[in-house]
């Protein structure tokens, strides 16, 4: 299993965000986190990325522990957060050497694998520009080549199409599907069809906690809807959502 | 070791290539020193007002300069803070030392570039009005400047860590009025005397003037020199450790 929660919570004062969650997601599968604003996605990731204490409950990632064994799980995993992370007067290159360089690679991997993440992405045009000066979708794109340079076995990626046009965003599903097998990805969205098109399970989460959790066909049935859509507002109608 | 000179040398470009750092860290101070000398030729020899001869102005004009260095620190940290850089940097094996150490030696090192390129300057100013510094002692005076700027590096890191983007700038705003004033750049407290005199030797800036202008001087004196040093240097110490410290409680408080 590469990641594993145990009765995982997370509190703000009295407001539970993250409610005894129990994950299981395996080595090299797409796993979406369904829901609306403010179900707990963010909160999740950052659990399972070392970057929250839960409050109660556990969280392991390829094995470690992530409270007591952050260094290790830090090497594991990559992390494009929900707002694009850039450093703004470096250069789109400087921003992924920059990374690199933190992860300690030698020089020639870090080209080879900066040059690769260019192509990858296709941003050959805007390679020497600086962050400051490129488009949201650019900045997004350089935001989660950033996150995959380190060579990841778990890469997060929260609401990666978040404020992308239509055709960035297939692009970037494009991408994240030439992505999918090399390693495990956990990708939060509120786009139906996003989760739809490129996930292996989906679990919709509710207020903090998983109302449903399965294949596309799985939860299309158990709701019994016809789509992902009418599926998700039979679940939330169930969970008193709405 | 290496994540420590990859987060200077991103701290450094992100500093270098915004011209702002330019305008407020090295043109300012040197109009300012072009102003005052300026000023200073039309003061009547028999006013006595002394702080505006070069000799003294030059290491009036570094500490001030570092003043805005201490700004510019302030003003990466509380925008590193305010995106979500910091928390990506977060997740990488990045520690706190790692940031404070990766903060702390670009601005070093922009601060001791700043303080030769004016000291430079002040040594061509005071061979146009006549009265030559000693180069030595200029390169003395930078040496000793170097608590003063880790104290001021120092508190930008605090103010940094502690105040959002929007109050980061106004709190620095206040250190650099304070600074320069009680610091004595623009007047001289020990003609003064009283209690500005006393306001002044309570606080740490008099001192990095102080000393400052006796190394310019080769005036290196208990009193002049010896005091006002250990005084910066311990203050220096303090600060760095009190905003390190408060980074990583910050760093802690983030990750909870
Ligand atoms: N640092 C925090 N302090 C207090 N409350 C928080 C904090 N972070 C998140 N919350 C609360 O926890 C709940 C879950 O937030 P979270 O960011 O995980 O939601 P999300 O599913 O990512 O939403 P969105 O789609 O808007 O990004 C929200 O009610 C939010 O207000
Ligand atoms: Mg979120």
């Amino acid at each position: 299993m590469m990641v594993e929660t145990r009765h995982l919570c997370k509190k703000y004062g009295s407001k539970t965000a993250v409610d005894d969650l129990n994950l299981t997601i395996a080595e090299g599968e797409l796993f979406s986190l369904l829901g609306v604003n403010g179900a707990g996605k963010t909160t999740t990731i950052r659990m399972l990325s070392c970057l929250s204490t839960p409050t109660s409950g556990e969280a392991f990632v390829s094995g470690c522990n992530c409270a007591s064994q952050a260094k290790e799980v830090k090497r594991i995993v990559g992390i494009s957060p929900q707002d694009t992370a850039v450093a703004d007067h470096l250069t789109v290159l400087e921003n992924l050497t920059f990374m690199a360089d933190l992860y300690g690679f030698s020089k020639e991997k870090t080209e080879q694998k900066v040059a690769q993440m260019i192509a990858d992405f296709r941003m050959e045009e805007v390679a020497n520009q600086r962050a400051k000066s490129l488009s949201g979708g650019w900045k997004r794109r350089l935001s989660i080549a950033m996150a995959l340079i380190s060579e990841p076995k778990l890469l997060f990626l929260d609401e990666p199409t978040l404020g992308l046009d239509v055709l960035a965003r297939r692009e970037l599903w494009r991408v994240i599907e030439g992505l999918k097998g090399m390693m495990t990805i956990v990708l939060t969205t509120h786009y139906m069809e996003e989760a739809e098109h490129l996930s292996d399970r989906i679990a919709v989460m509710i207020s903090g906690r998983i109302a449903a959790c399965g294949t596309l066909a799985e939860i299309k049935t158990a709701a019994g809807a016809k789509d992902l859509e009418s599926a998700f507002v039979t679940i939330a109608e169930k969970e008193g959502a709405i | 070791m290496n994540r420590i000179i990859t987060f200077s040398r991103r701290n450094q470009k992100e500093i270098l290539r915004d011209p702002l750092s330019y305008i407020f860290c090295l043109a300012f101070p040197l109009v300012m020193l072009g102003v005052m000398t300026v000023l200073n030729a039309s003061i009547p020899k028999e006013a006595g007002m002394t702080v505006f001869r070069i000799e003294n102005l030059s290491a009036g004009v570094a500490v001030f300069g570092q003043t805005f260095v201490m700004l510019f620190t302030a003003l990466t940290v509380s925008k590193d803070r305010a995106g979500s850089f910091l928390v990506r940097l977060y997740a990488t094996p990045m520690e706190s030392i790692d940031f404070v150490i990766g903060y702390m030696l670009p601005m070093l090192i922009i601060s001791l570039v700043q303080t030769a390129l004016i000291y430079v300057v002040s040594l061509i100013i005071s061979w146009i009005v006549g009265t030559a510094l000693n180069p030595l002692g200029l390169l003395l005076s930078l040496l000793t400047l170097i608590p003063s700027a880790l104290m001021f590096i120092g508190f930008g890191m605090l103010f940094g860590t502690l105040f959002s983007e929007k109050s980061a700038p106004g709190l620095c705003s206040i250190i650099i009025s304070l600074g320069s004033f009680l610091g004595c750049i623009w007047f001289d407290a020990d003609a003064t005397g009283g209690a500005m005199l006393s306001i002044c030797k309570a606080l740490p800036f008099y001192y990095c003037t102080r000393s400052a202008r006796s190394a310019v001087a080769l005036h290196f004196t208990t009193d002049g020199w010896t005091i006002p040093f250990l005084i910066v240097s311990a203050c220096a110490v303090v600060l760095i450790i009190v905003s390190s410290r408060v980074f990583s409680a910050r760093m802690k408080a983030d990750l909870a």
